[in-house]
């Protein structure tokens, strides 16, 4: 944590959503109580697969979507009874959200700026400050039509700053169909936040961007918390110490077959597709395994060796398989 | 934290800001009404139905405008999610929809003056109503349509469906309100369900002002009144505001 175990900005205890039963269907359960706590400068990352219930859970901790039953509290305030005020201390940045087309960048941070509480005599001098702090000042005049998705997060990302308060940041998958410069950028300002002091709560799908951002992972799946901790215990919670990569399974010769199905008769699969299986290894660094990969190299196998990562970490706690 | 006026001015500049960028569109919009009423004047209406038809244009210019535009801004912040930007900001509800409402005012008020200016001078349609009270009366009619066109947007579904829907609702109140004609030429089943939008209160507000009928005016403001606080209350409570 970036500055020490501050207080509590926001405190969700047994967070349920249960959606009515439409036509026959049984009732869907989004959430089935879902507690959390995040603290002044700690950024927690929320992972899970499709469907998995975080955007239900922003959502509800944003104000956006009643729950069925819980409660959830951002600086002490109840979402539920006093959402007015307990918004002027949370700033949202939704999954798919796209800014009016015909404002410019300082227009959007500036008027919704004063909307959000920010004072109209100091506004533009705020609204340059905010600008600056996420690498905007050069697009200030242009129109949101002009900018590129990137941009336009970084937009959103301003506005979500604009105003008193904010003590609680809210992304829902901040860095989605950003290419990878932009997706740095985003996660320095939001390091940069962190770092100010402010909580941040974020979804992701991204392994790596949850590595990188969070002193806390929360792993999510069918509306419950499956995993939680630092993302060094997470890691350990791996189901071995390594992992065999092996690449066009489905181009493999006779002589690298058999030698496939030797292997996986000494280690188990801990993820198959067509084309790309993987194999939990428990020592990477022993000179069996070290020699297991000599030989498939020997046969032309594409495989690579590694010790074991957040990923496979994560796939073990969600027993599902990524996508590509 | 600001105030509701506060806010309100916010989103008032930022649409001028930026209706500046769309400005030929806006003037198109702005002219349509009073061309389309100068036509049915010049050419097709007999010289006793003007004042109806005049009645019938400015409540097109003002409370249909408003049902649409409303309905429109809402479902197109629904479309983009920023709606939910806005259901997370600290502010109402009711100074959200407001702010997508207020700045098609004047829009409607300026197209209202010049139908009304037409109508007088071009026609010789007989108005005897004092121009503060005749403005005080649109701007009920403007809000007491404020709460239908936000209904029409968060049950309307995407862009399309509210559009839809917006130019149903417009339809079915310009022909089953009787905005272009008497409320009496209706039959007497229909009358009932007339008396139940409120743009017939408002054609009946205007044609009572524009004939110095002060008793019915009252009438027809009370009930104005009464549709306006029930759909801002309905706003105001956080109807779809946040989903359930």
């Amino acid at each position: 944590m970036r500055n020490g175990g501050g207080e509590a900005v926001l405190e969700a205890r047994d967070l349920t959503k249960v959606y009515a039963p439409r036509r026959g269907q049984p009732p869907v359960h989004a959430n089935r109580g879902i507690s959390l706590t995040v603290h002044k400068g700690e950024v927690v990352a929320v992972l899970g697969p499709n469907g998995a219930g975080k955007s239900t859970f922003l959502r509800q901790v944003a104000g956006q979507l009643l729950p069925t039953s819980g409660t959830v509290r951002v600086c002490g305030i109840d979402v539920i009874a006093s959402p007015l005020a307990a918004k002027r201390c949370m700033s949202v940045i939704p999954q798919e959200c796209s800014p009016y087309d015909s404002l410019t960048v300082e227009e959007h941070v500036r008027y919704f700026g004063i909307i959000k509480g920010m004072d109209p005599r100091t506004a533009p001098g705020e609204t340059s400050r905010l600008l600056s702090e996420v690498g905007l000042t050069e697009h200030r005049t242009k129109l949101i039509r002009e900018l590129s998705g990137g941009l336009k997060r970084r937009v959103l990302i301003a506005l979500a700053l604009a105003g008193p308060g904010n003590q609680l940041l809210l992304l829902d998958e901040p860095t989605t169909g950003l290419d990878p410069a932009s997706r740095r950028t985003v996660w320095k300002v939001i390091e940069s936040l962190a770092g100010k002091g402010r909580g941040v709560l974020l979804t992701t799908h991204y392994i790596d961007e949850a590595e990188y951002l969070a002193d806390r992972i929360v792993i999510i799946a069918q509306g419950r918390i499956l995993a939680e901790g630092s993302p060094l215990e997470i890691q350990s919670r791996s189901a071995s110490k390594g992992r065999l990569d092996i690449y066009d399974v489905d181009l493999l010769s006779a002589a690298a077959k058999a030698e496939l199905d030797s292997l996986k008769g000494v280690w188990p699969v801990s993820f198959a597709r067509e084309d790309h299986l993987r194999l939990a290894v428990p020592d990477p660094f022993s000179p069996e395994a070290v020699a297991r990969l000599q030989g498939l190299s020997g046969l032309g196998v594409k495989a690579t060796l590694a010790p074991a990562s957040l990923e496979d970490a994560y796939l073990t706690i969600a027993g599902e398989m990524p996508e590509t | 934290m600001n105030g509701v006026f506060t806010q309100l001015r916010a989103c008032m500049t930022q649409f001028f800001k930026s209706a500046q960028r769309e400005l030929g569109l806006i003037l198109a919009f702005f002219l349509l009404f009073p061309l389309g009423f100068l036509f049915f004047l010049s050419i097709l209406v007999q010289p006793s139905f003007r004042p109806q038809i005049l009645v019938g244009s400015i409540m097109m210019e003002v409370a249909l405008i408003n049902i649409n535009v409303l309905a429109q801004s809402v479902a197109q912040d629904k479309q983009s999610h920023f709606f939910d930007l806005w259901v997370s900001f600290p502010v109402s509800p009711l100074v959200y929809v407001l702010g997508n409402a207020l700045p098609w005012l004047p829009v409607s008020l300026l197209t209202a003056g010049v139908t009304l200016a037409m109508g007088i001078y071009l026609f010789g349609i007989s108005v005897a109503v004092a121009p503060l009270l005749l403005l005080v009366a649109l701007v009920l009619i403007w809000s007491s349509t404020t709460g239908i066109g936000y209904l029409v947007a968060v049950y309307g579904g995407n862009p399309r469906q509210v559009n839809m829907l917006a130019q149903f609702v417009g339809i079915v109140m310009t022909f089953f309100a009787p905005i272009y004609y008497p409320v009496t030429a209706l039959p007497l089943a229909a009358q009932y369900v007339a008396y139940a939008w409120p743009l017939t209160w408002g054609a009946i507000l205007l044609k009572a002002l524009f004939a110095s009928n002060l008793t019915q005016a009252a009438i027809a403001i009370l009930v104005l009144s009464l549709y306006t606080a029930a759909g801002y209350a309905l706003i105001a409570l956080g109807l779809r505001w946040r989903a359930k």
